[in-house]
C-alpha cells in the first residue's frame, strides 16, 4: 500500500520527464533537423509561410508583456500586501482576501475579454492608444499585470506577517511612525519573500496565453514600443495549432521548438526565485 | 491573532494631526490606493461582463447548442462538455494527488538518522525471525532505500514545485504530442480531461500537503500509543482529519481547471460541431472537445462581431459557476475547520 502511495508521487516525475521528452523529440524531429538552431535563436523575423523562423520577435513580445505586467503589478501587489498586513482591520482583510482569490482564479479567457472590451477602450479614451487600434501589447500587459497582482499580494503578505511584532514595537519605541516602520523595518525584513513572489509572478506573466492571444495581436513584431501589436510565444502556439499544421510539417515542429524556449525561460525564472528564497531567507524565532 | 492584538494594544503612537508628516500621508495613500485598484479592477470586470452579457443571456442561450448561425447559437453543449471534462480531470488528479500528498507528508523519509535506524530495525527483526526467504529481499531493499530515499524525496519536492510553475500551454503541448500523436487518442473530451488532470495535479498535491500538515502530530502519536501501526494511524486518524482541507484545495483546483483554456486550445478546435454532447463519460473517448472557456475563446477570436457578442453571456455563466465553486470551498472550510 505504501508502495502505491510512493508510486503516485513518482508519477509527478513522469509528467516532467514527459514534458521534456515531448518538447525535445518533437522539436528535434519536427524542427531542428530541418532548420538551423543559430537562425532560430538569432533570427529577427518569424514568418512560417516564407520559411523564416526567428524566435526573437516572439521572445521579445513575451518579455515586453511581462515587463508591462511587472510595472503594473509590483507597486499594486506590494502595496496591497503592506495594506493587508500592516494597516487593514481584520474584518476588511477577511473580505479583501477572498476578493483577491477570486481575481487570482479568474479564467484568463475572461481577462482577455476584459482587455479588449474594457481596458483597450479606456486607454483610447485617455489618449494612451491611437483611435481605432485593433491590437496592442499595452492593454494585454496591463491585464496580465492585474492577473499577477494577487500572486504577489498573497505571498508578500505571508512574508510580511511572518516578521515578528517585536521588530515593529522596537521601531515605534524609537519614535518611528507607522509608515516609517512599515517601509523601513517590516518590508526590508520580508524582502526575500517579496522578491520571490515578484519573480514567480513574472514567470507566470511570461507563460500567460489567452489574454495575449486575444488582445496583444497576431503579427510577430520585434519592437520596444509597448503600444504596437506583438505576438508572444504562447500566442503563436495557439495560432499554429488552430490551423491545419499536420505532424511532420515544419510549422508543427516549430511550436515545440518555441515551447522549449518558453519552458526554459520560465524554468530559469523559477530557479532564480528559489535561489532568492534560499539565500536571503531570514527565519524569525 | 497576533495582528488583532497589534490593532488594539500595540498600535503606533498616534501623532497630533498637524504633526503628521507628508511622507506618512503619502505612504498611507499609496497602500490604500493599491488595494483599491485591485478591488476596483474586479468590480470593473464584473460590471463590463454583466452590462455586455445580461441582455443576451436568455433561456434559449442556455439550452441550445453552438451553431453556425450566431442568432441561434447557445451554450448547452460546452456546459455539458465541461462537466465530462472535469470528471476525467478529477479521476486523474484526485487519487494521484491525495496519494502523493500523504506519501510526501507522512512517509517520505527526510532524516538520514531516522532512516538508518529504520533499516537496522528491519534487519534485526529479520535476524530474530530466523532469516531466509522473502525477508532477505526486504532487508536488502531497506538498505538501498536508506541510501537513496532522502535524495529521491528531495527530487520529488523540487520537481513538484517546478511543475506547478510550468505554463499551462506547455501541458497542452504534452497532451497533443503524447496522447494524440504518440499514443493515438482522439482530440476528445477524454484526452482533454486527462491533460487537465496532469495540469492540476501539482496544485492538488501542494494544497493537500498543507491540509495534512495542519493536523497535529499528537493525533497520530496518540493513535500509535494505543497500538495502531503508523499506517493505521495515518489512514484512520490523520486522513479523515485532513480531508476537509484537502477537499477545499481540490475544489479550488477544479475551479481553476474549469476556466483553463490554454491546454485545450492546443488540440485545435471548431467554432461549432454537429455532434450532440453527452453526459456519459464513456462516450467521451471520441466526442468533440467541448468546454466552456474554449467556446468563449472561439467566439471571441472570431472575426465576425455577431459571434464575438456571444462571449459575454457565456462568461456570465462561467463566472457564476466559479463563484458557486469558490463559495462551496469557503463553506466546507468554515464548517469543518477545526482548531487543534
Amino acid at each position: 500500500m505504501l508502495g502505491l502511495l510512493a508510486l503516485a508521487a513518482i508519477v509527478t516525475v513522469f509528467v516532467t520527464v514527459g514534458i521534456v521528452y515531448v518538447l525535445l523529440s518533437e522539436g528535434w524531429t519536427g524542427f531542428f533537423s530541418q532548420e538551423s538552431i543559430i537562425d532560430f535563436l538569432t533570427g529577427t523575423t518569424w514568418q512560417p509561410v516564407s520559411d523564416k523562423f526567428g524566435v526573437l520577435p516572439l521572445l521579445g513580445a513575451s518579455l515586453m508583456i511581462a515587463a508591462i505586467a511587472a510595472v503594473v503589478a509590483i507597486p499594486v501587489g506590494v502595496g496591497s500586501a503592506i495594506y493587508l498586513s500592516e494597516y487593514a482591520h481584520p474584518t476588511f482583510r477577511s473580505i479583501a482576501k477572498p476578493v483577491l482569490e477570486l481575481l487570482a482564479g479568474m479564467p484568463t479567457v475572461v481577462l482577455g475579454f476584459f482587455a479588449i472590451e474594457a481596458v483597450k477602450p479606456a486607454l483610447v479614451n485617455i489618449g494612451a492608444l491611437p483611435e481605432g487600434v485593433a491590437f496592442s501589447m499595452l492593454p494585454a500587459g496591463i491585464v496580465v499585470g492585474l492577473l499577477i497582482v494577487p500572486l504577489i499580494a498573497s505571498i508578500s503578505e505571508d512574508s510580511l506577517r511572518a516578521v515578528p511584532d517585536a521588530m515593529r514595537q522596537g521601531s515605534y519605541g524609537l519614535g518611528a511612525t507607522k509608515s516609517i516602520t512599515a517601509a523601513k523595518v517590516v518590508v526590508p525584513a520580508a524582502l526575500s519573500g517579496i522578491m520571490a513572489s515578484i519573480v514567480l509572478a513574472i514567470s507566470r506573466a511570461v507563460g500567460e496565453t489567452m489574454v495575449v492571444t486575444l488582445a496583444a495581436g497576431a503579427r510577430p513584431n520585434l519592437t520596444l514600443n509597448p503600444v504596437e501589436e506583438g505576438q508572444t510565444i504562447t500566442a503563436v502556439i495557439v495560432q499554429i495549432s488552430q490551423g491545419e499544421a499536420t505532424r511532420g510539417s515544419v510549422q508543427y515542429g516549430s511550436i515545440f521548438a518555441i515551447g522549449i524556449v518558453l519552458f526554459l525561460v520560465t524554468l530559469l525564472i523559477n530557479i532564480i526565485a528559489m535561489q532568492i528564497v534560499r539565500r536571503y531567507r531570514t527565519v524569525y524565532e | 491573532m497576533a495582528t488583532e492584538a497589534r490593532h488594539t494594544t500595540l498600535d503606533a503612537p498616534r501623532l497630533a494631526k498637524k504633526k503628521r508628516r507628508p511622507w506618512d500621508t503619502a505612504f498611507h495613500a499609496y497602500v490604500i490606493a493599491s488595494i483599491g485598484i485591485s478591488i476596483a479592477a474586479l468590480v470593473w470586470l464584473f460590471g463590463v461582463v454583466l452590462i455586455d452579457g445580461l441582455p443576451r443571456l436568455t433561456w434559449d442561450f442556455i439550452t441550445s447548442n453552438p451553431s453556425r448561425r450566431p442568432e441561434n447559437a447557445g451554450f448547452y453543449s460546452p456546459m455539458i462538455g465541461s462537466i465530462v471534462l472535469m470528471f476525467w480531470t478529477a479521476l486523474v488528479a484526485i487519487p494521484v494527488g491525495f496519494a502523493s500528498a500523504i506519501y510526501l507528508e507522512k512517509f517520505a523519509p527526510t532524516s538520514q538518522a531516522e532512516l538508518d535506524s529504520w533499516a537496522r530495525n528491519i534487519e534485526r527483526r529479520h535476524r530474530d525471525a530466523g532469516g531466509g526467504g522473502l525477508g532477505k529481499l526486504r532487508v536488502a531493499w531497506s538498505r538501498v532505500w536508506a541510501k537513496i530515499g532522502p535524495r529521491i524525496n528531495q527530487i520529488l519536492e523540487v520537481n513538484i514545485s517546478n511543475l506547478a510553475a510550468v505554463p499551462s500551454i506547455v501541458y497542452g503541448l504534452l497532451g497533443l504530442a503524447l496522447f494524440v500523436q504518440i499514443i493515438g487518442f482522439e482530440r476528445s473530451l477524454f484526452t482533454g480531461g486527462i491533460t487537465m488532470g496532469l495540469l492540476v495535479l501539482p496544485i492538488i498535491i501542494v494544497a493537500s500537503r498543507e491540509a495534512i500538515k495542519a493536523v497535529p502530530s499528537s493525533i497520530e502519536q496518540g493513535a500509535m500509543a494505543l497500538g495502531a501501526t503508523r499506517w493505521e494511524a495515518v489512514r484512520k486518524q490523520v486522513f479523515p482529519a485532513a480531508l476537509p482541507g484537502m477537499l477545499t484545495g481540490t475544489i479550488l483546483a477544479m475551479s481553476r481547471a474549469i476556466g483553463e483554456t490554454a491546454p485545450l486550445v492546443v488540440f485545435g478546435g471548431v467554432l461549432f460541431a454537429t455532434s450532440q454532447a453527452s453526459l456519459n463519460p464513456l462516450e467521451s473517448f471520441d466526442s468533440t472537445l467541448w468546454a466552456m472557456p474554449l467556446q468563449i475563446f472561439f467566439w471571441k477570436f472570431e472575426a465576425r462581431t455577431d459571434f464575438q457578442d456571444l462571449a459575454a453571456p457565456a462568461i456570465i455563466i462561467l463566472l457564476a459557476i466559479l463563484v458557486v465553486m469558490n463559495l462551496a470551498a469557503i463553506l466546507i472550510r468554515n464548517k469543518f475547520s477545526r482548531r487543534w
